[in-house]
């Protein structure tokens, strides 16, 4: 057992620069780690088994070169950005990667992953519905069955109720604390940066789930503890997009004297809000990741089966989580962004917009092509937007 | 109120990524002189130069600016300024002192366009194009060399004609290839002059018709000095656009009057004689060592 040397922040911080560093250290030790990628592979039935899941994120300082020989360019190049690092040996401590239908590419690199990278013996892909409603729980039900024959297999060990059971409630009281951790950003000034928040969130997804959870208490206790705190600052904004797995874009908006305070990404809330409730069936997850994580790549339809479409209904049906986000933390822009080619996030965009127009919100789009080197335009526009709401 | 600064002038300067800009006005916000360059590749050098040009022109000395904001994409490499505001503020207040009424501006410059909402004088909203220099500043003069032609030849010979010639390409080096490739299949050089206009001004259009275009339209920029441009714009908006006289200087404009009113801020709160006294010294032994 190695013992860390470092601990909350620091220990946070640690791991954010070193995504694989506790995870080399348990594999040489015995454990199997499992990688997946995007927010739909049920994580507690990889713990239950016994395995680590370690959330599988792309590399904004690494340029996309070994990638272009099995894929297209014009594809999302945060998926490109996994594979690419895959193809380099970068994620050599993966036993095995899960991954899920979330969108066409998502899919796609699963299979990539299988036919080229070849280092994990083990690769599943889940299919997911993209609507929540009644059948589509039900089926992505039985693909969350097939997922669990498959790795149970691989793990060489039954899911027992008792076990799925305890790893819900882990993965559950993680869910909690980082929702503490958010709350200790209602205060103005917040008392943690967005940046701290980020490096804490990719710190946990890295961990097996009760070292993140240790991880997490430690973090909480300590920024309340610390005298130092962010400064006050003239705008609380919400970010909102996709995966965001880097803190460059967090430091640029809080240089240009804005605190984020609440965000709606994967690498955030996205991940932690919602939990699995009771019983701790397949059912349950199903629900939990098919119904209750809101990504656009699910259309929560309010409008199903009925012959009038109503379009502020349908919008206050997708978005109203945003709104008590924007109540709670008291928010007064948003800046909404997405990777380039991500049309999952950029068919929702007007909608959003147009939705937090009549919150009153301010807000502003931008598109990064997923490399910290193509910011400095961004920088230009995150200021300019901070200037309108002087 | 004001008489700590009652007599002084205040300046703003536009750094771009091909032409700079400065200019000073009043304590009423009159615009004095402006001076225009190019850029080049040392920022802060030329930074140091324009505003001495600038005070020669206006007869004035850096004891007498009581304030500086600095713009534009070299904004950060100006030491004497004393805040950096970005251009899309600066451009909205310029165009907005120059004609109060407007809604709408399209600014297209060396190599970025974009496109600006304002309401009572104020950005509310705006739309860049900067990831690519196509349908700016650059795409022209790459034609412009292409064709050997001057700039401002280009804009007259468009003129000429009233069937522009369809260039479908907007990718600089493609449009390139077109261009040529329509040239030899015996298409009349104004015909598609005017095309090469009609296609910058549709990509933009495309950009502000994001944010609704209201009327009244200005159109600023070192492109918006091409006539031929002017007119295309107006063609493809469907509407008549106002161009400011000198259209290059509507950020550092927008930038002198800010500084006026970043002073007056600054006079009320009681907080401008001691930033004006460490500024003017740390500005002084800058500006002096470096203008040798």
């Amino acid at each position: 057992m190695v013992i860390a040397t470092t601990k909350g922040l620091s220990r946070a911080h640690e791991i954010y620069t070193d995504r694989g560093l506790r995870v080399r250290e348990l594999r040489k030790a015995g454990k199997k780690i499992v990688g997946y990628v995007c927010l739909y592979p049920p994580v507690e039935i990889i713990s239950a088994l016994g395995l680590v899941p370690f959330r599988v994120f792309g590399d904004m300082s690494e340029p996309i070169t070994a990638a272009d020989q099995v894929s297209i360019t014009v594809v999302c190049p945060f998926l490109r950005s996994i594979i690419d690092l895959g193809l380099k040996g970068k994620f050599n401590f993966l036993d095995g990667i899960v991954g899920a239908h979330t969108c066409d590419i998502g899919m796609t690199l699963i299979i990539s992953w299988r036919d080229y990278v070849k280092d994990a013996p083990f690769t599943h892909l889940i299919d997911v519905p993209h609507t929540d409603h009644a059948p589509a729980v039900d089926y992505f039900e039985g693909q969350i069955n097939s997922f669990k024959r498959h790795i149970e297999e691989f793990a060489g060990e039954k899911l027992t109720d008792d076990k799925l059971k305890k790893a819900c409630e882990l993965h559950n009281k993680q869910r909690k604390l980082v929702r503490e951790l958010y709350d200790l950003r209602k205060s103005d000034p917040p008392l943690l940066t967005s940046i701290e928040n980020v490096e804490v969130l990719i710190a946990i997804s890295s961990l097996p789930v009760d070292e993140g959870n240790e991880l997490l208490e430690d973090v909480i206790r300590e920024i309340k503890s610390r005298s130092i705190k962010p400064p006050r600052k003239k705008a609380r904004l919400l970010v909102w997009g996709p995966v965001f797995d880097n803190t460059s874009l967090y430091q640029l908006i809080e240089n240009a004297d804005a605190n984020v305070v609440i965000d709606d990404t994967c690498v955030g809330t996205r991940a932690f809000w919602a939990d699995v409730k009771a019983p701790y069936n397949l059912h349950a997850l199903a629900q939990r990741y098919l119904v209750d994580i809101k990504c656009p790549r699910t259309y929560r339809d309010s409008c199903h089966q009925e012959l009038e479409r109503n379009y502020d209904k349908d919008l206050d049906s997708r978005f109203n989580y945003i709104k008590k986000a924007i109540t709670d933390w008291k928010v007064n822009g948003a800046i909404l962004q997405s990777v380039k080619y991500c049309d999952t996030h950029g068919y929702e965009v007007p909608n959003l917009r147009h939705y937090l127009d009549t919150l009153g919100i301010p807000s502003i789009y931008i598109e990064h092509d997923y490399s910290e080197r193509s910011l400095a335009p961004i920088k230009t526009r995150v200021e300019a937007f901070l200037e309108t709401l002087d | 109120m004001h008489n700590l600064i009652s007599h002084l002038y205040f300046a703003g300067i536009d750094i771009g990524s091909t032409m700079s800009k400065a200019a000073v006005v009043d304590d009423e916000g009159k615009m004095l002189a402006y001076v225009v360059g190019p850029t080049g590749a040392e920022h802060r050098l030329y930074a140091n130069k324009l505003m001495e040009d600038l005070l020669s022109k206006a007869g004035l000395t850096l004891a007498d600016i009581a304030y500086i904001i600095s713009t534009g994409y070299g904004r950060v490499n100006v030491p004497f300024a004393d805040k950096q505001i970005t251009e899309l503020t600066c451009h909205a207040k310029g165009v907005a002192a120059l004609f109060p009424e407007v809604k709408t501006a399209i600014d297209i410059g060396g190599q970025d366009a974009k496109v600006l909402k304002i309401k009572n004088g104020r950005l509310v909203d705006f739309l860049t194009n900067d990831k690519c220099a196509a349908g700016t500043g650059r795409f022209l003069e790459v034609t412009a060399e292409t064709l050997g032609l001057e700039l401002n030849e280009m804009g007259r010979l468009s003129l000429q004609t009233d069937s522009p010639v369809k260039i479908n390409s907007l990718c600089t080096i493609f449009a390139q290839q077109e261009i040529i490739s329509r040239l030899s299949e015996g298409e009349l050089l104004p015909d598609i002059l005017a095309g090469v206009y009609i296609a910058i001004a549709t990509r933009v259009v495309k950009l502000a018709r994001q944010l609704k275009v209201e009327m009244p339209v200005v159109f600023t920029g070192g492109v918006a000095k091409n006539a031929g441009m002017v007119k295309a714009m107006e063609t493809v908006l469907g509407v008549p656009v106002l161009v400011p006289e000198e259209p290059l200087i509507t950020g550092c404009l927008g930038a002198a009057i800010l500084a006026r009113d970043e002073a007056f801020k600054l006079v009320q709160r009681g907080e401008y004689e001691g930033h004006r006294d460490k500024k003017l010294t740390e500005a002084r032994i800058d500006f002096g060592d470096k203008s040798k």
